[in-house]
Formats: C-alpha cells, structure tokens, sequence
C-alpha cells in the first residue's frame, strides 16, 4: 500500500452556483499504483472528472476544494499553475473524450507532439522531432513520417485519438488519465485504442486512470473499480471480485448499472431494463443515501442515515443498508 | 496484442470511378469560386498600384494647384484625363492622391486598431476574471459613443492633419478589433486542446501565440478588410466636414465637398470621386466575404 503512485485523501469539490452550494466531490479516496489500473464509473454529473481535473488542477478559481491528493508524495491540491506546470506532462498526463478537437487544427500533428516535448525536454527541434516519429510508431501509426506532416483534418477518429495518446506520452508520465477516452469512437477503434492503452502501460510502467460510464469497459480492463455517484465512492473492488462468473456486487447502484447493459441472450424486443428516476440535484443537501429515492430496496433507515463507505470483505468496500445478497438484484 | 489497423489511404490507389456530378457544373462553381476572390482582389490591386505606382513611373499635374485658364476643362481633355476642376486642379492627380492619403489613413487605422484590439481583447477573454471585467467595460464605453461624433471632437481638438485622422479614427476601431478577438477567444479557449496544451504545461503566451491566435485570424483578417472599407468612408466623412486632410491637399471626402457646390452644373465633380470610393469599398467588402467563404468564418 505504501508504493502507491497517486494516493487521493477525503477529496472534496464544491461550486458556488445561484447563491447555493454544489457538492460536486464529496469526500473521495481512492490511491492507484504504478503499472495498474483503475476504471473510476459513474453517470453524467457523479463527480468522476471533475475529481479527476481537481487532482490536475483544471477547475477554474470559482471551484473549492479541499482534501488531499498526493502524487508521489507530493501534495497536488493547492498548488499554484506554476508549480502544476512541473508536474503536468511529467508526472501526469490526460486523454480526452473528444479527439476532434482535442487536437489545433492549424497544426501540423507533428509539430504539436514536437513541442509538447520540448516544453519539458531541452532537446532540438530535430531531435524532439526524431522522438515525436518514435512516438507515433509507439501508439502503432503507420507510415508515421508521413502522418507526422499532416493536419489533424487528415485524420480518422481513431488516429487522432491516437496522437492525443502520443502527445500524453510524449514526456513520459507516470500517471495518465484518460476521461471517457474511448467514448467518441466506434466499437472497434475503441477496443483497440484500450488494448493499446494497456500495452502502453505495460511497456511504461504508468499507472493508468480510466473515467468512464461503461461498466463492460471497467469490467474488461481495469484492476480496481471505483463506482460513484452523487458525488461519493459506493462501492469499490477488485474487478474480479465485482464482474464475471462468482462476481459478488453489493451496492445496488452498480447491480441496477450492470442490469441496464443489453445483453445478447436476453429475448428480442423485451424491454431494457434502467435506472428509473434522475440523478439527485446536488446543490440540496439531504439525509439519507442519496441513492434511496431510485432504490428498489429503500428502506425507512436508508432516507434516515447516510450508509458509509466501509470495507466490509477484503478489498471490498461498499455503502448500502441493505446490500444485495449474492450479488443478485432483490 | 493490438491489432494493426489498416491506412487505407496507403493502398495501392483503385482506378477512379465515374463522377455522379455534372463536370461542367463542377467547373462552374470553380470559376465563380475563384471569380468571386480574384475579381476584387484585381480591383484593389490595380487602384493601389494606380496610386502609389504609377505617380512614380508617369509624372502628373500637380493635385494641389492649377492654373486658372485650364479651369473647368471636361473630361479626356489633352494632359487631363479627367479634366480639371473650378480651380484648374488635375483631377486625376486629385483622385490619386487623395486615395494614397484614404489607404494610408485606412491601412495604418486597421493596423493600429487590430495590434491593440487584439491584445486587449485575447488577454480579457484568455485571462477572464477581473482583467475582462475591466477591459470589457472600457471597449463598451468606446463602442458605445457614436463614432463619427466622437471622431470629429478628437479631430477638431487635434487639429486637421493626417496622423490626427489617424488617431480619431483609431478609437473605435480599437474596440471592434477588440470585440472579434475577444469573441473568438472564449470560443477557442473552451476547447479541449487548450487544456490539453495547458496539460502538457505550456505557458499561458505560447499558448495563446501558438493555439489561439493562428485559429482567430482568420476572422481578424475578414474583419479588417470591411474595417478598411468603413474606415475609407469615415476619413472621406471628416474630410467632407472640413475636419480631415487640411486643404490644399487632396482627399477623396473634400473634392466631393468641393463639387458638391455646383451639383447641378457640373456633378462629374461629385460623381467621379464617389465612385471610386464606391468601387473600393464593394471591392474590399467583397474581397472579405470571399475570404470569409473560403475559410469557414462566421
């Protein structure tokens, strides 16, 4: 436990929006070690990237937050942009969601991986750019010499995402985080782009942070999966213990998520089974688990008491009065 | 582990296949397409060499002065190719120099107002806060006083003289070139790839010097050839109103000024130089929305 690469400590988020408080992270821990990695899952609006991005120190000034985040020991939350600028690159990396603009489109891909190296490298242009073609070939372009001189409009989805991998490993992170990186592309550029990711990170030694909302991804790729929502961790385990033949998830958040994924063998045309009702709006704070209005098996203590985060088996941790048995749905 | 994906593009290249679309179609929009740039790019550019190039390759009458006895001549006349005015004055000379004066004032105005305008309005959007706080509200007063009015008290407070047209007429075409940049700015900035930039920590400068400015430009530059184009009109306004070019030196505005007076007689007086305003400003203002067309801009 104590060579973990990122350890994240009581993480809080909150914005100030219309004279109310918005508790967009409400006391998050997780930690990541190097050459793992863990999928953080949750729905629109459950705090997964915004975590992330504090821990990156993307949010704008408006954002509060307190809590620790440690990157090789080194506190991350409260630095200035300027300290940031060490580490960012360095130590820590990001892949986003969206690879048609995520690249300059008035740049040829080359040159923006070229001086995403020599921001922190004091190497040539020439030998950055040497290093830049070395870095296409890694994240396996074809004809990497020649894509190097080309547009960001002259690419594919999936080859865009691609350089945005090259660009977040151009100095070499320890950590890389990629926030719904697969999410823009089809089925099977997405299973490439992971494979991809993985190999990387085995050849690297990073650590590696997958944001996303796909649980069949987590279950697929990650070590350790983390399920949010309202803001809070619910349930975290080993994906192995969660997913898979003998996978035992407690929380029923997760349970009524792995319900919702269509499967092959269901009948045709049934209907699908969903999370009913809305995520809870975050700026009214409330007693209670903040799951129990869309909980089957909400009881009167579950809209009294806030169940907490506790590691009930090892390695698992979940937050629920009553958690399924089994693993089953009630 | 992973799987190879394919270049497509590095196939060996299939033979073409028939077009669907009309190839004289095709052609047209080509042409039209190229038209549409090319014919007020040929305008601008031959009324900029008529009026900077040719006064040093041909020598022409004078534009301030004339001799009484040449007076009133018509057009075509033997050493005046668009005869002279009341006073005996070339008016081709006139018009020549009076458009160095226009292009000059227009030209240096747009510079003036883009180097400002931009750098006021990329650091109030890039930095936000406080910073566009304050220059927002700085740009709106300006923008918010008519211009011509607020031109013609810099101008009289001044004096008449070309650099004080200059600087007149910079004090709103700061605040316009400082409004597109900082519109285009907040969009730009909003982009993944800034943050991406911003992640691989690039400084806040290089970022805007290498990611914002080359995607704002191009709806700078379309602006500031219609900026040219109002500029023109606003410097012949101030020189029409006596607040412009000190007399004798010619300017477009006052020769329209002078010929106004015998309208009715003589309105060649009034029409020639008006024209000539007016081709330079469609061809300018054409000019941009070709650029416009061609680079996406809204």
């Amino acid at each position: 436990m104590s060579e973990a690469l990122l350890e994240v400590r009581d993480l809080r988020v909150a914005f100030a929006a219309g004279g109310r408080e918005i508790r967009a992270v409400d006391g998050v821990s997780y930690q990541v070690e190097a050459g793992r990695t863990l999928a953080i899952i949750g729905e629109s609006g459950s705090g997964k990237t915004v975590g992330c991005r504090a821990i990156m120190g993307l949010l704008p000034d408006t954002a509060r937050i307190s809590g620790s985040a440690q990157l090789r020991g080194t506190e991350m939350i409260g630095l200035t942009d300027g300290q940031l600028r060490k580490h960012r690159g360095q130590d820590m990396a990001m892949v986003f969601q969206d690879p048609a603009r995520s690249l300059n489109p008035t740049m040829r891909v080359g040159t923006q991986i070229t001086e995403a190296i020599r921001t922190h490298r004091k190497v040539s242009k020439s030998e950055a750019g040497a290093q830049a073609i070395e870095l296409l070939r890694l994240v396996r372009i074809p004809a990497a010499e020649r894509r190097f001189h080309e547009y960001p409009h002259q690419l594919s989805g999936g080859m865009r995402q691609r350089i945005m991998i090259a660009m977040a490993l151009a100095c070499r992170p320890r950590l890389l985080i990629a926030d719904e990186a697969t999410t823009a592309l089809d089925v099977t550029t997405q299973a490439q782009i992971m494979e991809l990711l993985l190999e990387l990170q085995a050849e690297l030694g990073m650590a590696l942070i997958l944001i996303s909302h796909d649980l069949g991804l987590a279950a697929s790729y990650a070590d350790e999966v983390v399920v949010m929502y309202a803001g809070k961790i619910v349930e975290q385990a080993p994906a192995s213990r969660l997913f898979g033949t003998g996978g035992t998830v407690k929380m029923r958040y997760t349970r009524a998520l792995l319900d919702a994924i269509p499967h092959i063998e269901r009948p045709a045309h049934a209907e699908l089974p969903v999370v009913g009702g809305r995520p809870p709006d975050l700026s009214v704070l409330r007693a209670g688990c903040s799951f129990a209005p869309r909980c089957p098996a909400a009881a009167d203590d579950c809209k009294e008491k806030e169940p907490a985060l506790a590691e009930h088996a090892a390695g698992h941790r979940w937050a629920c009065w009553h958690p399924c048995e089994n693993g089953v749905s009630a | 582990m992973a799987v190879p994906i394919n270049d497509a593009t590095l196939a060996t290249a299939a033979p073409p296949l028939p077009s669907l679309v009309d190839a004289r179609h095709l052609r047209t929009q080509r042409v039209g397409r190229a038209l549409r740039l090319w014919v007020p790019a040929g305008i601008l550019i031959l009324l900029l060499g008529i009026c900077f190039v040719l006064p040093l390759i041909v020598t022409l009458p004078s534009s301030t002065s004339g001799n009484i006895i040449y007076n009133n001549e018509a057009p075509f006349s033997p050493g005046h190719w668009l005869g002279t005015n009341v006073q005996g004055v070339d008016i081709f000379s006139q018009l020549v120099y009076g458009g160095q004066v226009a292009f000059e004032i227009s030209i240096s105005v747009t510079v003036i107002g883009m180097a400002i305008g931009c750098t006021l309005g990329v650091t109030a959007a890039y930095f936000g806060g406080w910073v566009d706080a304050v220059i927002s509200r700085v740009l709106d007063i300006l923008i918010a006083f008519p211009a011509l009015v607020l031109a013609l008290v810099i101008a009289e407070g001044l004096g008449p003289s070309e650099t004080h047209v200059i600087w007149a007429l910079s004090v709103f075409s700061i605040p316009a070139f400082g409004r597109i940049a900082r519109g285009g700015t907040l969009t730009v900035r909003g982009l993944p790839y800034i943050t991406a930039a911003r992640l691989s920590g690039t400084r806040a400068w290089r970022t805007i010097a290498r990611h914002i400015m080359p995607n704002i430009l191009p709806s700078i530059v379309t602006f500031s050839l219609l900026g040219i184009g109002v500029t023109i009109i606003l410097e012949g306004a101030l020189d029409f109103l006596g607040y412009g070019i000190p007399t004798p030196e010619a300017s477009w505005g006052s020769m329209i000024a002078a010929g106004q007076q015998v309208l009715t007689a003589q309105p060649e007086y009034v029409l020639i130089p008006s024209i000539v305003l007016l081709i330079t400003v469609v061809a300018l203002n054409t000019l941009g929305d070709a650029l416009r067309e061609r680079w996406g801009v809204q």
